[in-house]
């Protein structure tokens, strides 16, 4: 009984179990960084939509539209691929001599000298944003409702005080809109958690990538614990993990939102 | 244009394989939903803790995850059960496979939009359909289900767009069946080929798109058809929501 | 302001494959044991990462694995996220068309197919088998062209997974690498045996890399050269393959 205990936690914390506990890091830092860049595109898509101006307006309707209408994924896949290839254009555009464009012999980059190294640095920073941009669709119409729900009088109150309109909008609107955002920004959230699980589908070497290489069958010693296909427990405990982070994600939206909607929300729903 | 064109015949096979899983899933996951979201409001308190866990777990993970896991079970069990009963080859089909994770995730996530529907089912015409002595079945039929279901749609139309959109990461989950290949495979393998993002992704976006207006389309004139009592219908448009 | 943002983006992307061209970045897929595998400790581990060890010291570079799934790794290659792949990786024609090999540095071996013990398939001629390959390997490609009409070809995205549904008896048999599933079998204690026919294809695996990167092939190929002539590859060999070889010294 015991030796059984010390077998499995020396086999739960070798170096192959510690490398996969420490790849949480990515799927936390992607799920922080792609959530508060949703915040950001949000609020931006948001205030374009609310802009008096036509074609700004457009462009706000037509970003949360069209990332809205296609997969996750696809766009998850798309932006990173995309972004690198314009970078490496412009690289190219100022760095790349006739002489080393002649010398180049693949498709792409025009340059070798143009080329840009994806590591895993990079790419978890492409997918965050990537995730932040898909994710701030769906922010931007949930932050362009709350802002809406702003009490008029709030906003008419600003402009008797000689605000300008930019005033209104960060000092009065985006101040007091929070509270109206906070049960939709909660569902994005769960949505940026959910999406983090893609992550390996750019090579990073995130929680899912190893569940796998740890699960798979092993025949050879050499390699580590003889075992037969384990897969599904650790998907198993994947699966509990993100459930865990979505109910603990929702009890801190609840605290927040009591927190924040004290003596507004009561009012508001009256 | 002519790579255009290519991209846009390829897909069109590709397509198919995309809307033969939301399609395979789509009812089951509806007949489903009824049940779990029945279960939610049941007083019997096994029923509805099961049908709360069944449907937080399923909601609070990733699809992706999902797959993965469902696959690797029903491979351990395979020797065991599935090869006894002579149902191997088809239970582990990505055929088969796909549209089963595929109902078990919607049928949560329609089961708490029917839910929330059957709460707002107004109380008095409830308690009016008691007064008239209907039975519970009656009370069912004739009451609950035609409001839930016209309160539901709007929210069940988006649901099932975002189940259209889940069917894209199905083979990137589970193993591929000879040269099947549904949008996004499709896509993958022609950006490795010649490395043009924009056009490979953009098409397969194109297909998404459209697929997604039908189902608005015909979900509308189902939604039409729900509210033709009303003295003027409300129109559903394309507008994708945020919640799901 | 423009044309500063731009030089800086330039700076910054050039910074960074300068500092780049010191390492040479190998990719490896971590999943095809005794070939490439992660060890106890996480770490790429098996008879290409010793091998790299002793090519990259010969040439005097500094090597790095980054591990890559193997469906993607040649795009990636492509594509500038490293400079070379070293995954069990065959020399074919279809290869060759978009990247370069250096020297081989494990000998052709003929492909085996596996299946789980007491199967008997008749493989005069193989019909309405389910047959497991890895996505975008050798085997997968020859059966795709000479076994898909009659039967079930089932890829995965990493040969671990076929083997797992071998196990379950998902599939009838394996289509894969001897090499590979040498091991396994031995392993298996019998559960799982060979089956049919040997079949060579693939002519030997070597390093891949770029066209364009001629200097670094160069190189790669006098190391490999070198360790060919030693012994240490025919020694390495021996030691991650059960005592195969020699093949490469007298």
């Amino acid at each position: 009984m015991n030796d059984d205990i010390a077998f499995w936690l020396s086999y739960l914390t070798n170096g192959k179990h510690l490398a996969w506990y420490a790849s949480f890091q990515f799927t936390i830092f992607a799920a922080l960084m792609g959530g508060g860049l949703a915040v950001v595109f949000g609020l931006t898509g948001a205030t374009l939509k609310n802009s008096r101006f036509l074609p700004l307006r457009l462009i706000g309707t037509i970003y949360s539209s069209i990332v809205r209408g296609v997969p996750d994924v696809l766009f998850f896949l798309f932006f990173p691929l995309a972004f690198e290839q314009a970078v490496e254009w412009v690289v190219a555009s100022q760095i790349c001599t006739p002489e080393s464009i002649a010398a180049q012999t693949s498709a792409w980059p025009p340059c070798k000298e143009a080329n840009w190294f994806l590591g895993t640095t990079e790419y978890l920073l492409l997918a965050s944003v990537s995730l932040g941009l898909v994710y701030g669709a769906f922010a931007t119409n949930v932050i362009h409702g709350a802002l809406r729900s702003v009490p008029t009088g709030q906003l008419e109150a600003a402009r008797a005080f000689g605000m300008s309109p930019g005033q209104v909008l960060w000092r009065i609107q985006i101040r007091q809109m929070w509270v109206y955002a906070l049960p939709g920004l909660s569902n994005v959230w769960m949505l940026v958690v959910k999406a983090t699980s893609l992550l390996s589908l750019l090579q990073i070497a995130d929680i899912v990538l190893w569940a796998d290489r740890l699960g798979a069958p092993n025949f050879l010693p050499a390699v580590g614990l003889v075992h037969e296909d384990w897969r599904w427990r650790y998907y198993l405990v994947l699966f509990v993990f993100y459930i865990l982070v979505t109910w603990l994600s929702e009890r801190a939206f609840e605290a927040i939102t009591r927190r924040v909607g004290k003596g507004i929300l009561s009012e508001a729903r009256v | 244009m002519q790579p255009l064109l290519n991209d846009l015949a390829m897909m069109s096979q590709a397509v198919l394989f995309n809307i033969y899983f939301a399609a395979a899933s789509i009812p089951i996951g509806f007949v489903l939903a009824v049940f779990l979201a029945l279960g939610k409001a049941s007083p019997n308190p096994l029923i509805n803790w099961l049908s709360r866990v069944y449907i937080y777990a399923f909601r609070g993970s990733p699809l992706f995850i999902q797959f993965f896991m469902f696959y690797s079970l029903a491979l351990s069990l395979n020797l065991a059960v599935w090869k006894p009963l002579g149902i191997s080859g088809f239970v582990l089909h990505p055929l088969f496979m796909g549209p089963l994770v595929l109902i078990l995730n919607t049928a949560a996530y329609t089961g708490e939009i029917f839910y929330g529907a059957l709460r707002a089912v107004p109380r008095g015409e409830v308690e009016a359909a008691k007064a008239y002595g209907m039975s519970r079945s009656q009370q069912f039929r004739h009451v609950i289900w035609p409001n839930l279901i016209r309160l539901a749609w709007p929210a069940y139309t988006n649901e099932v767009v975002f189940l259209f959109h889940a069917t894209a990461i199905v083979y990137f989950a589970l193993p591929v069946i000879g040269a099947q290949a549904d949008l996004m495979v499709t896509a993958k393998t022609l950006f490795e080929r010649d490395y043009n993002a924009f056009l490979h992704f953009s098409v397969a976006a194109l297909y998404f798109l459209a697929v997604s207006l039908v189902v608005f389309f015909l979900f509308g004139l189902v939604y039409q058809r729900l509210m033709r009592h009303m003295p003027a219908p409300p129109r559903m448009r394309f507008k994708p929501k945020w919640i799901r | 302001m423009k044309k500063i943002m731009l030089a800086a983006i330039a700076a910054l992307a050039l910074g960074g494959s300068a500092m780049a061209q010191e390492t040479v970045r190998i990719a490896t897929e971590g999943a095809y044991a005794p070939w490439n595998f992660l060890d106890e400790s996480g770490k790429p581990a098996g008879y290409e990462i010793d091998l790299a060890g002793a090519i990259c010291e010969k040439a005097g570079l500094t090597c790095e694995f980054i591990v890559n799934d193997w469906d993607s790794i040649i795009p990636n290659l492509l594509a500038g996220n490293y400079d070379a792949i070293m995954a069990g990786m065959s020399i074919t024609e279809e290869r060759l068309q978009t990247i370069n090999f250096s020297d081989e540095y494990f000998p052709p071996d003929p492909s085996r197919y596996v299946a789980l013990a007491g199967e008997n398939i008749n493989f005069e001629p193989l019909a309405g088998a389910r047959i497991g390959v890895q996505g975008g390997t050798i085997q997968a490609a020859y059966a795709q062209a000479n076994l898909a009409t009659d039967n079930t070809v089932v890829s995965f995205s990493t040969a671990d997974q076929a083997v797992a549904d071998l196990s379950a008896g998902n599939l009838d048999t394996i289509f894969a690498d001897g090499a590979y599933v040498d091991p396994i079998v031995s392993a298996s204690n019998g559960a799982i045996e060979y089956t049919g026919p040997e079949i060579m294809i693939g002519e030997g695996m070597a390093i891949g890399l770029r066209k364009d990167e001629t200097e670094l092939t160069t190189k790669l190929n006098d190391a490999i050269v070198a360790l060919k002539a030693d012994g240490t590859v025919d020694s390495l060999i021996a030691k991650w393959f059960d005592g195969r070889g020699p093949y490469y010294s007298e």
